[in-house]
């Protein structure tokens, strides 16, 4: 089979650090990443099972493994060498377990369950699968999700393997865009629920990316009535914000202003405003840089929660203000289960399918490559706001590898 | 008898030789031609026995000649200086303040500027504060027996500060009758109508020259006051110490209709008093006591003269204001 | 003998006529044979010996008022107002009117026994005035006497305790005004009139108002029902503060009325910068090096340098009359004498009017014209410069000329940067934003706080600036910036165009090809006056 593999080689992970510092997305040109063909992985036991991928997502943790900017956080819960891609819809040729034959969306995170660990940790006994305790351990190698385990495959092939409890069925009248766009907005879905917003607070969604504007449909669908406050750069972005439920979009490098009025609180600084003295009750950074956290730290009033659903890295960040005005900052990854505000608890996929059906967002998926050309794919992904893009895809319908025996 | 050593011829020589003679009727034979010229255009032989001696006229003192220091090579002179020399000087010892000059913004022609006297260091200090136009074409009334005392501070009193001599013991006709014509041809004129500098810091009476000036060229009388110059260059001190100093102009004056010259003066007189308490208080509390005849005398009051000098006191506004402008 | 203004109709031996460009100017050549220009009248000479002038003035009030002699008694209470910042424009040479006149109001109050005295800035929603401008307005002896003491003040529209609540007219317009001021016993205001808007009740009613009062008459039914503005007869914004003059009056407010008016002689008729005010035509050889000259030099300067060379210009404009006593007997003579200097017969409408702005509004004096300053400027002040009939007509086009900078101060304009942001992106219509939007900036606690402790116009301040273009936005089909800054052009609602033949082309689409155009040679200032 053909995949994308990223391979453990220390002068190129070196390469694309640099080339990544220089522009965006080339680290795939002289990174570790390299089209292969080699033999699709072997099932490690009962449950698992061969898909083969038909759309899988770049996202922007991908692109950040790519251009050298993760941390080294990641090591020991990834293996080499793995093959990215997280955000699939798959053919899945046999049923298995309660799973019917035909069209599935993949589950990336690798709990207990998946490891064949029995009895399973208390995260996953509760159903949040994203604080499985187990991730380095079991049948398979460390991998804290498909697409980043040497084990499993992932998305950037034409085959990967997976264990049942992973898949969920796609609704027939779906189109493929809809159903890529089921995994990303689960994260989003999360990170919104879990800032725990109360009716009637203001929310800033910092970022409008993927992640930023799934975030401002599923505060609008999932939250309590809230006034969502989205910052935007690109005049397309501003239209899916609005779109989606914004009530204001505002330009970002000026935000403590509009914020400032929108909140009516008071300001520190003559003119130019240093930061505010009361704020917005939730930030929810979708971007995760030392400057969108300073930026929240102005912008959240005191004992407001900064929820961190962007991947951050190693970042240089004055927590005084975090201090001074008891502010929370919090993460928030990946998925699981949902106490939604009504007290009923969820699968995040399941709302996830629910906010992809309501709100079209099968309409995110801008641009998709085949994998021959996936240096322009990973070029596109990561300027895609600049190129009126969101969300970035390989199609793998079409390859030759995938329709052979 | 014997014979004598040396002959008459011989001795004559001798005498001539011997260097006490040589200079008698030397100057025949010393030197090159040049200087030989040069010696006898600068001897001045004796006067004849018998003959009497004619006395010349005296060309200095209140007589001297001033014109030439009104022309355009001694003005421009005059003005290199005083940008280039003489106000950077008086920046840095008197460090002045400069207000009022807004009252002077009407005035079409020539002023006469009218300071009280406390020292030398007056006249320098208001020739660099006066503003232009009347800067450069100013005449200084000075007094003879001391500015044109003699053959090298007459021509340089005239040129550098423009004066003109004034006869301090008799009243001169030949002063006035100048200042009219130089004031009538557009020159503003200084002058302190104390006449001395004071002695103790308070001013002595106005006399009425200025007055008369004003009321018969129709030019203004601007009254300056001036606070601090007592410290810069006290009386009998030849050396300048660093000291701030206050310029403040007031608004100008013409006589009244069928106003004789005493009363005009005493007015000036009062005007700078009234300069002098908006100073030390504020131009609102001047005006205040000026209704209420309240202004405090410039003469001081009548006491001796350690009291006098103690009473002069301590200005609040002496304080500089070192904080930058918004 | 200085000459009255007049109209000129542009033929092919015209030069290019000098407009100006905010901190510059541009020379544009306007098409032949249906194009004329309104000059301005020359300078009126002004009075020779001021100081004796508003001596006399005070002695020999006009209207049903005593000689200011006979009002001043020891132990009352008096205050004394004066015009702020946003006059004259330009600032003026030392010694400024206001010093003038206050002085010699002090000297008479001085010699009464008078000491309970207080001077306040009449600046209503304006911006505060910093120590240089007011050491400016009213000289260093009279700062220096009473700012120290706390006697010398800013007016407090904010200030709760500081304004008093008068009554209301019988249009149900609140009057308040400033306490210390309502309460004298007697209210002197120094006014100068430098256009035909300023004067009379409005200096009181609305100099030292409070936004309770202001909202009444600023606002654009009354903009839109004032043509113009200028015109006090036919003036609703005029006849507002002629009501709460009234309320004023018979509520015992005792107000003696100094009223000044000014020639216009802005840039001088000497030195580099007289070229500006001389006719094209009339430039000698020397006047046009000089132009061009300065045209090189500040096209390649950066905006900041050119700011601070234009912000520092201070005009020779001199005071050409003065009358004192009743408001409203004061004012009539006021505005016959600001006639005098700016009224130009211009015979008709056209279908374009053109304007060049200059880099100085009431609203930016020490500061940057930010774009809705811009548009006040050309929509309201230069387009209301007529007495009878807009020189465009109806659904006509006005074409306007500034670099319309994305710019603000910081210090001066917060709420302006606000108002651009958040309410020009929703709406250019003044009466929705006034529904929706002017309350929530005329009490926000923050502009509050700045406009009554930094620097600051009030928040409700930029809505004031786009009220005073409603009359032009009804009247007038389109409106193009010539060479401003494209996306500011477009967030006013305008359209944006880089040379002036270009925007005669787009104006095309409304008025047809062969339209005719008037341009305004303003400044100096001139007032058009229409039959």
């Amino acid at each position: 089979m053909k995949a994308l593999r990223f391979e453990r080689n220390i002068p190129r992970f070196a390469a694309a650090a640099i080339a990544g510092r220089l522009s965006s997305g080339s680290g795939a040109k002289v990174g570790p990443l390299k089209l292969r063909s080699i033999d699709a992985p072997t099932l490690p036991g009962p449950g698992w099972t061969e898909i083969l991928p038909r759309l899988t997502g770049i996202c922007g943790s991908d692109l950040a493994t790519i251009d050298g900017h993760s941390s080294r956080y990641f090591e020991p819960i990834v293996s080499f060498p793995f093959v990215p891609g997280h955000e699939i819809v798959a053919d899945l040729l046999a049923p298995i377990d309660n799973v019917p034959a035909g069209r599935v969306v993949v589950e990336p995170v690798l709990g207990c369950v998946t490891r064949g660990i029995n009895p399973v940790c208390a995260a996953c006994q509760r159903g949040d699968l994203g604080n499985c305790e187990r991730i380095t351990f079991g049948n398979i190698e460390p991998g804290l999700q498909s697409g980043f385990c040497c084990d499993t495959g992932g998305g950037w092939s034409t085959s990967m393997i997976a264990h049942s409890s992973q898949l969920h069925s796609v609704p027939e009248h779906w189109s493929d865009e809809a159903a890529v766009m089921v995994e990303p907005t689960a994260c989003a879905v999360h990170g919104a629920l879990s800032a725990n917003v109360a009716e009637g607070e203001v929310v800033v969604v910092l970022g409008a990316g993927a992640l930023g504007l799934l975030t401002i449909a599923a505060l609008r669908r999932f939250a309590p009535p809230c006034t969502i406050v989205a910052v935007a750069k690109h005049p397309h972005q501003t239209q899916l914000a609005t779109k989606f439920g914004a009530d204001h979009v505002i330009d970002p490098g000026h935000i403590a202003r509009p914020i400032r009025r929108i909140t009516g609180s008071l300001a520190i600084g003559d003119g130019e405003i240093i930061r505010l003295t009361g704020g917005a009750d939730h930030v929810i950074d979708c971007v995760g840089n030392a400057d969108s956290i300073s930026e929240a730290l102005t912008v959240v009033r005191p004992k407001g929660r900064i929820t961190l659903v962007g991947m951050p890295g190693h970042v240089h960040v004055d927590l005084t203000g975090l201090w001074q005005r008891e502010i929370q900052l919090a993460g928030a990854y990946a998925y699981g289960t949902e106490t939604l505000p009504d007290g009923s608890r969820r699968r995040t996929f399941d709302l996830a399918f629910e906010l992809v059906e309501a709100d079209d967002l099968g309409q995110l998926v801008s641009a998709t490559y085949p994998l021959d050309r996936y240096e322009d794919a990973i070029s596109h992904a990561a300027t895609a706001g600049g190129r009126g893009a969101v969300r970035i895809a390989f199609d793998l319908r079409n390859e030759k590898e995938r329709n052979r025996a | 008898m014997s014979p004598m050593p040396i002959t008459r011829k011989q001795a004559i020589d001798l005498t001539k030789r011997l260097p006490i003679n040589k200079s008698v009727k030397g100057f025949s034979r010393a030197g090159s031609r040049a200087t030989r010229m040069v010696r006898a255009i600068l001897t001045t032989p004796p006067v004849p026995n018998g003959v009497e001696k004619v006395s010349k006229e005296k060309n200095i003192g209140a007589n001297y000649d001033t014109d030439w220091a009104r022309s355009y090579p001694a003005r421009f002179a005059r003005v290199v200086v005083l940008n280039a020399l003489m106000k950077p000087i008086v920046d840095l010892i008197a460090t002045p303040t400069i207000v009022g000059t807004d009252r002077l913004a009407d005035i079409d022609g020539p002023v006469i500027f009218a300071a009280n006297h406390h020292s030398h260091a007056d006249t320098p200090l208001m020739m660099t504060a006066i503003p232009e136009p009347w800067r450069n074409r100013l005449f200084i009334g000075a007094a003879a027996d001391y500015w044109f005392a003699n053959r090298i501070t007459s021509p340089l009193s005239a040129l550098l500060i423009g004066a003109i001599p004034v006869e301090r013991q008799k009243v001169s006709r030949k002063a006035i009758d100048q200042s009219l014509e130089l004031l009538k041809e557009g020159w503003s004129m200084l002058i302190f109508p104390e006449g001395a500098r004071s002695s103790d810091g308070w001013a002595r009476p106005f006399t009425s020259g200025t007055a008369f000036l004003s009321s018969h060229t129709g030019a203004p009388v601007v009254p300056v006051y001036l606070r601090g110059t007592n410290k810069v260059l006290p009386k009998g001190r030849n050396f300048p110490r660093p000291n701030p100093t206050f310029v403040v102009f007031g608004a100008p004056m013409y006589a009244l209709e069928g106003e004789d010259s005493k009363t005009f003066a005493a007015r000036i007189q009062d005007a700078v008093a009234a300069l002098a308490d908006e100073t030390s208080s504020d131009w609102w509390q001047a005006q205040l006591r000026a209704a209420t005849k309240a202004t405090p005398a410039i003469e001081g009051p009548a006491l001796g003269a350690w009291r006098r000098s103690w009473s002069q006191g301590t200005n609040r506004r002496d304080a500089r204001r070192k904080w930058p402008n918004v | 003998m200085p000459r009255p203004g007049f109209v000129l109709d542009v033929d092919r031996s015209t030069p290019p006529i000098l407009f100006h460009h905010g901190e510059g100017f541009r020379f544009e050549k306007l098409p032949p044979g249906r194009s004329r220009v309104i000059y301005p009248a020359e300078p009126i000479d002004p009075i020779k010996n001021p100081d004796g002038a508003i001596r006399d003035a005070l002695e020999n009030p006009i209207g049903d008022s005593e000689p200011l002699r006979a009002l001043l008694k020891p132990g009352m209470k008096l205050t004394i107002a004066f015009d702020d910042i946003s006059l004259p424009l330009p600032p003026m040479k030392s010694p400024d009117i206001r010093q003038r006149v206050i002085e010699a109001v002090l000297e008479l109050a001085a010699a009464a026994g008078v000491d309970d005295v207080m001077l306040i800035a009449a600046l209503a929603l304006h911006r505060r005035m910093t120590e240089n401008e007011l050491r400016h307005a009213v000289g260093d002896r009279v700062y220096d006497a009473f700012a120290p003491h706390g006697l010398l003040v800013n007016h407090d529209a904010e200030d709760p305790d500081n304004l008093l609540y008068i009554g209301s007219t019988d249009q149900g317009e609140e009057v308040e005004i400033n306490k210390r001021a309502a309460e004298s016993d007697l209210l002197i205001y120094v006014n100068i009139n430098l256009v035909s808007m300023d004067g009379g009740w409005k200096s009181t009613a609305t100099g030292l108002s409070s936004y309770r009062s202001l909202r009444h008459h600023h606002n654009p039914k009354t903009m839109r029902h004032s043509k113009s503005f200028m015109d006090q007869h036919r003036s609703e914004l005029h006849s507002s503060n002629w009501r709460m003059g009234k309320v004023l009056r018979d509520s015992g407010v005792k107000v003696f009325q100094i009223e000044t008016t000014m020639n216009n002689n802005v840039f001088g008729t000497e030195g580099p910068m007289s070229v500006l005010q001389k006719r094209e035509w009339e430039w000698t050889l020397k006047d046009r090096i000089t132009a061009m000259g300065m045209k090189a030099a500040l096209d390649r300067m950066p905006a900041r340098s050119k700011r601070s060379i234009f912000q520092n210009w201070q005009a020779p404009h001199a005071m050409t009359s003065v009358q004192a006593g009743e408001v409203e007997a004061v004012h009539k003579i006021t505005t016959e004498n600001v006639y005098k200097q700016h009224l130009v017969s211009v015979e008709g409408q056209t279908d374009i009017l053109t304007m060049g702005l200059p880099y100085i509004s009431p609203y930016n004096v020490n500061s940057i014209m930010n774009p809705i300053l811009v548009a006040c400027l050309g929509l309201g002040y230069f387009f209301n410069l007529y007495r009878g009939k807009p020189p465009v007509r109806e659904g006509g086009v006005v074409i306007m000329s500034h670099p319309t900078p994305w710019e603000f101060h910081p210090v001066h304009h917060p709420s302006y940067i606000d108002f651009f942001d958040q309410v020009l992106t929703v709406t250019h219509d003044p009466v929705r934003m006034e529904a929706e939007f002017e309350k929530s900036f005329a009490e926000d606690e923050w502009y509050r706080h700045l406009y009554r402790t930094s620097y600051a116009y009030h928040g409700v301040h930029p809505f004031y600036m786009w009220y005073w273009c409603s009359h032009a936005l009804q009247h007038v089909g389109q409106v193009i910036i010539v060479g401003g800054d494209v996306r500011a052009v477009h967030r006013l609602g305008f359209k944006a165009a880089s040379t002036l033949q270009d925007a005669l082309e787009m104006a095309s689409d409304v008025v047809g090809r062969d339209a005719t155009i008037t341009h305004l040679h303003n400044p100096p200032v001139l007032m058009a006056d229409v039959s």
